[in-house]
């Protein structure tokens, strides 16, 4: 019983679901009202013009009775109206191909922009939650296949619709008898077609996982080409992708050509329906009432009529896929924006920053951070420090408001951060974090990232200070070069320089710095903390430290630990006190 | 696309008996009305309803001859296609595992999978349908027009006049349309590369309050994709009406002239009804044939993708075999290496030699050639200048293979493949024992791995290992490289996971091994390789000193550096 009121349920949730969906789907539509009415009409009006030349051909047949006998001031005004009827029919279809181009290619880029616009404003927690490669393929793949498979889908559909019945009106007019034949045989093909592909698709199956099998095994062979060549194991890999590539092969051969048996089917089918047509209207013609023109008319139909089903058939599979990429897509611009922002402005800050009773959670059941309060002074740095896991990139989550604070509250300048607005809270700080992210574009675009007005002067001054000019210089086309994808390879240490010419650019009054870890070589690294200390002076900064040797000097150290801070003063302060902090530093200690 | 006919001709039969079981096909479509003009002009004519069910009865019999001759044809087709590929990627998998490190470094993983996988089924499907549709399409449109003549040479004029403009019209929108259909894929990839990079940077972006101004880039990223796809659009929605208009106007010339011959009682009406009939087969097939155009067009540009990296030379090879009695293990002869693109030399004028059973360390800071210079001893990649010899003899002489089951390699960035911790370390010698395998596995401090996993040595290992953490794949890698049992370790940078004490462990686990292999350790960390016979301080390619640890902190100041920049960082900790 239960089990019964519940599918009843989620059968009730998967309908609003879908009428919600057709609502968006109307709505996005709005916009392309005029197009997609005035694209019906004209297809509409060719569908009707096409089936009529058929017909008129026949009537020019019926004047060619022979040896003298061809009436030429009745066949020639007919033959003009066909040529009239044919041009008309391709104009008509020509701008309603162009109008449909435009509503689903508009479509598309109206619906790719609102979902970027729409993530541009997504809390955080959302972006963090969802694999980029997910999100992309909703922005591009879905928004595709809502577009081809619903818009091209539809006016498929309705072209189609309309000539089945168009044809059948016409067919019915020449001969009751004929049609009658021609419309029992016709779906004979398609459900061939439906036989043959319910029956292959064990072997397509079977085929795309062998397909899967060898792609993972070459992307893994081939990628590790080097690690084979190490171990000489060219010949036993070879091997192994032939037995992979055996079995492709077998299969593929049994997939493609069961596959390819659907065309030659249905054309047999057609041929018979053709035959039949023939014989049924050959001898009607001898017993009158049909006219051979007639029966050319017919035959064209008879060709004809099997097109539209088979294409019916396919756009509806097609149709379910781009309801679905559009039920995704409107979920998407169903999630819920950040919360409010302030709308007091942050300007000039000085740089004081109080955490008061912070708690925060990312999910309810598993609290984070409990009770945190830190009060700092402008100038002050900060020194985060605690095994991973400890909430140390929480407290960076938070500071800049990419998540809220459950309870509490967090100040700037004795501001409740959700008091001001975003964008000059986060201006007010700058972020340097362990892995720099590089937008593909030039050295330029990158480091004026922050700032896009500042002069080339500003920007090679920061780069300077940042001790990043040197290597920029170095590179094929110094400021210009490109960066990022299918651009120059960049260090991890060179890239965290550059994002210390970003922040060098945009002189924020707070800092947060996620140190560099020991894979950078000494020499980068002796000009990373430098330009770190520069960079720090008379800022307030907080800084996540990996190694303790470089927090020495900061004015407060925070040792977390479960979402805890469990210790807090400075170095000596810390070491005195000989608890967790003390251990950590003597375990580093006694490592070396 | 000379490897696609040389690897098709291993099917010769089905190549050939495929288009000829298809061109049998159409043969008979072609038929076909002139059958129906036979029952208008004979049957219906004299009320013959006998000869009119057995014309009919002779359609049904083509229709079933022409089933199965494409049956056949299909077969044909799909067995030599799916044939050939298969061939044409075996080759292309082999040249891959010959080819020299330098080619591999340039050509890159990913195009040579690509070219593995989807240029593969790209040339699989062209060769299907071109085997299939090649030779019958343009059959069918030729053949149109001849029987066409047969029925009336005035008439069939049409014909000769309307297939070059139908293919001109055809070919030419095709033509046009494709470089631009280009253009829209490149657009789409910018659309494609902000979103990602939208999403992967958000945490800088937002920090820097940037969101309008990428709105602004995408939106102006999908106006010019609406662009792109409206100008190719509306081009390509030229192409239906435009055929179908000159198509019906040809068809209405053909029955003007039609009626002409039949007032002069050259012919009749069912002829005429045979020539529209012909008329309308050709645009069906020419479309066809412009689709098969595209198809073919793309799987030749694979098939030259593949063809390309067959083309590339493989790995040169030597046949001497390394000598048994030398003194000396490596000898590096006043090397140097400059990598194909590089614009200096990554190793420049290096000389040094090493005893049998000696321990090397490598030292020097990111970029200055660490790597380098271990990969020229198993001959990865060749010395531009001077020689490296292994057992006293120059690698470049050396039988690759033999060397390097000589040479154990346990590279950066610890890699293993999917399978059974077993499969891995078998990479080492496929014949290793039990015993050999839990050797290894002791020796390389992985023992706590293994035991801590349920199968033991059976345990599944993902793809790319990520079911161990970093500093267990790393003994794993050590481990499968102590199972070839080779006389030459080469550890680069291979204890970085590692803690102190495990790597101290592993250090004097692998210097009790008997017989002693000459071990070269390549690291950053001066602790690491203190205890080496001879350390090798490389600075920017060039070796600036060799040496224990005390000579070197007596006489090398890049040493010095290095090592008094660890100590003090874990001294004043």
């Amino acid at each position: 019983m239960k089990n019964v009121k519940n599918t009843g349920k989620m059968q009730n949730a998967a309908r609003r679901d879908t009428s919600a969906t057709w609502r968006h789907i109307f709505a996005s539509l709005r916009p392309y009202a005029a197009h997609v009415v005035i694209s019906v009409l004209l297809s509409a009006a060719s569908v009707v013009l096409m089936l009529l030349i058929p017909i008129k051909i026949g009537s020019v047949i019926d004047l060619l009775l022979g040896e003298g006998k061809v009436d030429f001031d009745a066949v020639v005004p007919i033959l003009f109206l066909i040529l009239g009827m044919a041009a008309a029919t391709g104009v008509a279809t020509w701008i309603s191909g162009i109008l449909n181009n435009r509503v689903a290619y508009g479509i598309t880029r109206d619906l790719r922009r609102e979902v970027f616009g729409h993530i541009q404003t997504l809390p955080l927690s959302y972006i963090d939650r969802h694999p980029t490669g997910e999100l992309v393929s909703r922005m591009i793949a879905d928004a595709d296949r809502f577009s081809d498979g619903l818009l091209l889908g539809f006016t498929q559909l309705f072209t189609g619709i309309l000539t089945i019945i168009g044809t059948f009106v016409f067919m019915l007019t020449i001969n009751v008898w004929i049609t009658l034949a021609v419309a029992v045989l016709t779906p004979l093909s398609i459900f061939a077609a439906k036989f043959i592909s319910s029956h292959t698709y064990s072997m397509f199956r079977r085929q795309s996982e062998t397909r899967g099998e060898m792609t993972a095994f070459v992307e893994e062979m081939v990628a590790g080409q080097k690690t084979v060549k190490y171990f000489v194991r060219e010949d036993k890999t070879l091997s192994e992708f032939d037995e992979i590539n055996e079995r492709l092969t077998e299969c593929s051969v049994s997939a493609i050509f069961y596959s390819s048996l659907t065309n030659p089917a249905t054309r047999f089918i057609n041929a018979v329906v053709y035959a039949a047509v023939t014989l049924t209207g050959a001898l009607f013609v001898i017993a009158g009432g049909v006219t051979p023109g007639m029966l050319t008319s017919l035959l064209s139909y008879a060709n004809q009529f099997a097109k539209p089903f088979n294409e019916i058939s396919g756009v509806i599979t097609e149709f379910q896929g781009a309801l679905a990429s559009a039920s995704r897509l409107y979920s998407l611009l169903d999630e819920p924006a950040e919360e409010k922002e302030g709308e007091r402005v942050l300007a000039d800050a000085s740089g004081d920053v109080a955490f008061s009773h912070v708690r925060f959670s990312y999910s309810p059941e598993r609290p984070l951070i409990r009770d945190v309060c830190i009060d700092v002074k402008h100038g002050q740095h900060i020194a985060l420090v605690g095994p991973t896991g400890c909430g140390k990139t929480t407290l960076i989550n938070l500071l800049l408001r990419f998540y809220d604070v459950t309870d509490g509250k967090i100040t700037v300048d004795g501001e409740d951060i959700r008091g001001l607005t975003r964008h000059s809270l986060r201006a007010s700080y700058g972020m340097v974090l362990q892995d720099t992210w590089i937008k593909t574009g030039t050295v330029r675009e990158n480091i004026k990232l922050g700032h896009p007005d500042a002069t080339d002067e500003e920007m090679i001054s920061a780069a300077k200070a940042a001790h990043a000019d040197g290597f920029i210089r170095q590179l094929p086309h110094g400021y210009d070069t490109v960066l990022g994808e299918g651009g120059e390879v960049l260090s991890q240490g060179q890239r965290q320089l550059l994002s210390i010419s970003r922040i060098m650019l945009s002189t924020p009054p707070i800092l947060i710095l996620d140190e560099a870890t020991s894979s950078i070589d000494t020499r980068t690294e002796a000009d990373i903390s430098r330009a770190f200390t520069k960079m720090m002076a008379g800022r307030t900064a907080f800084i996540v430290a990996h190694r303790l040797s470089t927090i020495r000097g900061s004015d407060l150290i925070l040792v977390m630990k479960d979402g805890d801070i469990i210790e807090q003063g400075t170095h000596s302060e810390l070491l005195a006190r000989g608890g967790f902090y003390s251990h950590l530093w003597e375990s580093q200690f006694a490592g070396a | 696309m000379k490897y696609v006919f040389k690897y098709l001709k291993g099917y010769m039969r089905e190549s050939v008996l495929g288009p000829v079981f298809k061109l049998l096909e159409a043969t008979f479509e072609l038929f076909v009305p002139l059958i129906v003009a036979e029952i208008v002009d004979v049957g219906i004519k004299n009320g013959d309803r006998g000869h009119i069910v057995r014309m009919a009865l002779l359609m049904v019999a083509f229709g079933v001859i022409g089933l199965s001759c494409t049956v056949a044809a299909q077969y044909f087709a799909a067995k030599a296609s799916v044939g050939c590929t298969s061939k044409l990627r075996h080759a292309l998998f082999e040249r891959i595992g010959r080819l020299d490190c330098t080619t591999l470094d340039g050509v890159g993983s990913s195009t040579m999978v690509t070219r593995l996988t989807s240029d593969m089924n790209q040339v699989e499907t062209g060769l299907n349908l071109t085997l299939r549709l090649l030779l019958r399409s343009p059959f069918v449109v030729f053949g149109a027009a001849v029987m066409a003549f047969t029925i009336d040479s005035h008439a069939a004029l049409v014909f000769v006049a309307t297939i070059p403009l139908l293919s001109v019209v055809v070919f030419g929108i095709m033509l046009i349309s494709m470089p631009l259909y280009k253009k829209v894929q490149a657009s789409l990839d910018r659309v494609l590369l902000a979103s990602r990079e939208n999403l992967t940077g958000v945490r800088v972006l937002r920090a820097f309050g940037r969101e309008e101004d990428e709105r602004a880039e995408f939106d102006a990223r999908t106006g010019s994709l609406f662009s792109a796809q409206s100008f190719v659009g509306a081009i390509s929605a030229l192409l239906n009406p435009i055929t179908y208009i000159m198509i019906n106007a040809a068809a209405v010339v053909l029955v003007y002239v039609g009626a002409l011959r039949v007032d002069a009682g050259i012919i009749e009406m069912g002829e005429v009804i045979a020539l529209y009939n012909y008329m309308s087969q050709i645009l069906v097939e020419l479309i066809k044939l412009a689709n098969l155009i595209i198809n073919i067009t793309r799987a030749v540009a694979s098939a030259n993708r593949i063809g390309a990296i067959i083309d590339l030379p493989v790995e040169e090879n030597g046949t001497a075999l390394p000598a048994a009695d030398s003194e000396y293990a490596v000898e590096f002869d006043h090397v140097s290496l400059r990598y194909k693109n590089g614009g200096a030399d990554a190793i420049y004028d290096v000389s040094f030699r090493v005893r049998k059973g000696e321990t090397v360390g490598i030292i020097g800071g990111t970029g200055s050639g660490k790597t380098s210079l271990v990969n020229l001893i198993p001959a990865f990649y060749p010395a531009t200048g001077g020689v490296v010899s292994v057992f006293g003899h120059d690698v470049k002489t050396l039988d690759r293979a033999e060397l390097r089951r000589r040479v154990a390699v346990v590279p950066q960035g610890a890699q293993l493949f999917s399978g059974s911790i077993r499969d891995n370390l078998l990479w080492g010698d496929e014949n290793a024992g039990e015993e050999a395998l839990l050797d290894a596995v002791r020796v390389s401090q992985s023992k706590d791995v293994v035991d801590s996993k349920e199968g033991g040595l059976d345990e599944r290992v993902e793809r790319g290992g990520v079911n161990f953490s970093g500093g267990q794949r790393q003994r794993l890698t050590i481990a499968r490289a102590l199972v070839s049992r080779a006389d030459i370790l080469i550890l680069d940078d291979s204890s970085s996971a590692l803690d102190f004490a495990t790597d101290a462990a592993l250090r004097s686990a692998i210097a009790s091994l008997s017989p002693k292999p000459t071990v070269f350790v390549v690291s950053q960390r001066t602790s690491s390789i203190m205890h080496a016979d001879m350390i090798v301080v490389l600075d920017g390619g060039v070796c600036v000193g060799v040496g224990t640890h005390e000579e070197l902190l007596k006489r090398c100041s890049v040493y010095r550096e290095i090592h008094e920049s660890q100590i003090r960082e874990g001294a004043t900790a």
